[in-house]
């Protein structure tokens, strides 16, 4: 098979508390855009955390290009090539965009390859370039994003894992946080994002994927998932998509 | 007005002892959120390090001073392995670190009065008595090496953290635990070499401290309330803060204790503490507090 990513049957929650993931599961193509969708409190947010190794998953298998991530630390996945940028907050806010964008690039040593690395980010987001002794606090929502989400670009990883980048920001700024997905994914990283406006989110994605209660109800091409009666019933409000 | 600049000078002598006190707690607070009241029962035992070298074999306290901190960096680690490495991952870490700190503090005082008795001490080299004298204004010699001490020191401290690869991970985990692990931060490396770090700034601080106050073992009591009225005043967990307040303070107090008596002098840190927490208890550098 061609997957880069396989999540199957996965199990796991907090601590020792209850199972939140029941049989999730996740299918990803190299080079693609998923977008799981699903209701507040389904477990996508959990579903990310368990892939990259904040949560230990107890039952069910995590194969990336063939290697169990099962058992893995969050800085063990993060050197196999998969980052995620949890939901809000994922900048260091009295830490300068610069430090921020070294940051992004701790776990490499070379600190010349590092500096180089973040001159190329900077030619592709001018932006961070401008703000650059800025302290990211101070930066808008929309900036602020723009600097977690080409961050993880440092890295040059496989997959980058989103936690609803729109999340509080102004629908204009929305679609910028979509054109920067776009950029990652024309630069060949394979992209998994949450998005709770389910229409938006497919509208963007090659790949669906629906999660309530903890489980996979199914995952398909987006368009397909977009036509689905239940989708259109459960997530969409019923809404004929255009 | 000369009257006025010499309890500006004095204040400003005192404050960048106090800073090198507090700056320990406030980093320990940021990178743990443990607030550590063990911290002034640490501080004192440095001074007696500095003491019974100055005692025993004649070593200046500056001279003690790195040997103070090894000490007290190697008690640092012993304790965070033996008390909050396990705590870390309780789900009443909070509530666990202060009992944990208080009854840290009360074994410290306790080994100490059994070890060197309650007696009053000071460490007493020769500079420690003696003053400098511009115009009419003069500045306790003991009281400025310290002062300018405590501020090479924190100075080598903000270095550190601004430039050094440690030190972005330290300032990183500070601002956002979660996101310092993901880009892959040894957490709880970066915890446990911050706890000595702070700890070794309390021997320091207590070497300095030996030979500017008199002290024995309960009087670390009376530094929690100076030192925690620095670090809320200055915002927890900020370094920077902690150093403006203690020299605001520091002057303030000997303004209040040159009008109204060295008793009053104490009581100013205390009523600061009352009033920031109940003016902006965010501080003057600190985050607003989260309500969630
Ligand atoms: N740190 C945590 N500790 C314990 N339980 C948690 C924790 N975080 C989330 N949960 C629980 O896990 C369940 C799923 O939460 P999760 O955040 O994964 O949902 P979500 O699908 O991302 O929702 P949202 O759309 O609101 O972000 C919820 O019942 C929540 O209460
Ligand atoms: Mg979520």
């Amino acid at each position: 098979m061609t997957e880069l990513l396989q999540v199957t049957d996965v199990v796991a929650g907090y601590g020792d508390g209850p199972a939140i993931l029941n049989g999730a599961s996740v299918t990803v193509q190299p080079g693609k855009v998923h977008c799981i969708i699903g209701p507040n409190g389904a477990g996508k947010s959990t579903l990310l955390k368990a892939i990259c190794g904040m949560l230990r998953i107890r039952q069910g298998a995590v194969r990336f290009k063939g290697d169990s991530l099962v058992g893995l630390r969050p800085d063990q996945v993060l050197r196999r090539g998969i980052c995620f940028v949890p939901q809000e907050r994922a900048l260091f806010p009295k830490m300068t965009v610069r430090e921020n964008l070294r940051m992004g690039g701790f776990s490499l040593t070379d600190t010349t390859d590092l500096e180089r690395r973040i001159d190329e980010i900077e030619d592709r987001f001018p932006i961070l370039r401008d703000r650059r002794d800025q302290h990211a606090g101070t930066m808008s929502g929309g900036q602020q994003q723009t600097l977690a989400m080409a961050r993880t670009m440092i890295l040059k990883p496989d997959i980058v894992m989103l936690d609803e980048p729109s999340l509080g920001l102004a629908p204009k700024i929305v679609q910028e946080v979509f054109g920067i997905m776009q950029v990652m994914a024309e630069a060949g990283i394979t992209i998994l994002i949450v998005e709770q406006n389910a229409l938006m989110g497919l509208k963007h994605a090659d790949w669906g994927v629906v999660l309530d209660l903890g489980r996979t109800l199914f995952e398909g091409p987006a368009a397909e998932v977009l036509a689905d009666p239940r989708i259109q019933e459960l997530y969409l409000g019923g809404k004929k998509v255009a | 007005m000369a009257a006025i600049i010499q309890i500006v000078v004095l204040g400003l002598a005192l404050g960048g002892v106090y800073a090198l006190m507090g700056s320990g707690l406030s980093l320990i607070f940021g990178v743990m959120r443990i607030v550590n009241l063990a911290h002034p029962a640490l501080i004192m035992s440095g001074a007696y390090v500095a003491y019974w070298g100055f005692r025993l074999w004649g070593l200046d306290p500056f001279v003690m001073l790195p040997v103070a901190m090894v000490i007290l960096a190697a008690t640092g680690v012993l304790l965070y392995k033996l008390v909050f490495e396990r705590e870390a991952k309780s789900a009443r870490y909070s509530e666990m670190t202060v009992l944990l700190t208080f009854a840290v503090a009360m074994v410290l005082e306790g080994a100490l009065a059994t070890a060197f008795t309650n007696t009053q001490r000071v460490t007493s080299p020769g500079y420690a008595t003696d003053a400098f004298f511009i115009g009419s204004v003069f500045i306790p010699k003991g009281q400025l090496y310290a002062g300018i001490t405590s501020l090479v020191i924190i100075g080598l401290l903000a270095l550190f953290l601004k430039f050094s690869r440690f030190g972005y991970a330290i300032r990183a985990t500070t601002q956002n635990r979660e996101a310092a692990e993901l880009l892959g931060v040894n957490v709880n490396l970066v915890g446990l070499v911050s706890f000595a770090i702070g700890v070794a700034l309390a021997g320091a601080a207590g070497s300095l401290v030996s030979f500017v106050f008199s002290f024995f073992p309960s009087k670390h009591w009376e530094w929690i309330a100076v030192l925690m009225s620095l670090v809320v005043l200055g915002g927890m967990g900020s370094i920077l803060g902690t150093v403006v307040a203690a020299y605001l303070l520091s002057v303030v107090a000997a303004f209040v204790g040159f009008f109204f008596g060295a008793t009053w002098s104490t009581l100013t840190f205390y009523l600061a503490l009352f009033v920031v927490l109940l003016v902006r208890p965010q501080g003057l550098f600190g985050e607003k507090p989260e309500l969630a």
